[in-house]
């Protein structure tokens, strides 16, 4: 029971922490989307988020498909579990 | 001065809070110990983390993540800057999957902006100098982020 409990745990704090880095990685470009002044389409799920700067003309039109804002979602979870796995496996206790 | 005493883990403080706090007590203070205690904290923590095999572990799945977003945002302005020095729009795709796509609107106006003056002037959007500024910065960023567990690691 312990086990199972831990490996839930464990992957909901994983789905949290991947969740969170997405967060910031929209953030990072809803703060481009104002620099470069774009005009950003993040479909989500068959939902669209856009983002544009108002009183301002955007001269490009960029558009996230859903297989992009999937794939981001695995990549940034992928990462941190291989590192994990990783760091895991090569761990030594510290003399 | 004591306070940042408490930036310590409590194991560490357990151990060797009372012999630091009596040190603090004796030295004149000022920015010099204050930053002192706070690397030393840092220091401490570095090691309970390194010493503990699960934390290790969940320190370098933060860290490869960090890198995950960096690298992300990094394709993305430059996916922007290959966007603006071409006449037709940009496909980017994997396999069968179309992951972005970004298109040259002309000035594509929308909401206020159709009333705006602003769409009359001549605009600089164009320049690819600030997405190269952008990217310079994120690249900056993604090598401290890179290099961070070795600097710690020297760090004593």
């Amino acid at each position: 029971m312990r086990r199972i409990t831990a490996a839930i745990s464990l992957v909901l704090l994983l789905l949290v922490a991947t969740a969170v880095a997405e967060a910031s990685l929209l953030g990072l470009l809803v703060l481009f989307t104002s620099i470069l002044r774009l005009y950003l389409v993040v479909e989500i799920a068959g939902h669209y988020l856009q983002m544009s700067s108002l009183n301002v003309a955007s001269f490009l039109q960029v558009g996230i498909a859903n297989a992009g804002t999937i794939g981001s979602f695995l990549l940034t979870l992928a990462s941190g579990l291989g590192a994990a796995a990783y760091r895991y496996r090569r761990w030594r206790p510290v003399l | 001065m004591k306070g940042l005493l408490r930036l310590y883990p409590r194991s560490w403080r357990k151990r060797y809070g009372a012999e630091l706090e009596d040190l603090v007590d004796q030295t004149p203070g000022g920015l010099g110990v204050a930053l002192d205690l706070v690397i030393g904290a840092a220091v401490a923590y570095r090691d309970v983390i390194a010493g503990n095999r699960v934390l290790a572990a969940a320190g370098a799945c933060l860290h490869g993540m960090s890198v995950a977003v960096l690298v992300q945002a990094i394709g993305f302005l430059t996916l922007i800057l290959v966007a603006q020095r071409t006449q037709n729009s940009t496909d980017l795709s994997f396999g069968p999957f179309d992951l972005a796509t970004v298109t040259r609107t002309g000035y594509f106006l929308h909401g206020p902006a159709l009333l705006s003056p602003v769409n009359v002037l001549p605009l600089i959007y164009e320049s690819w100098i600030p997405d190269a500024v952008l990217l310079v910065v994120l690249a900056s960023a993604l090598a401290v982020v890179l290099a961070a567990p070795r600097l710690l690691r020297r760090l004593r």
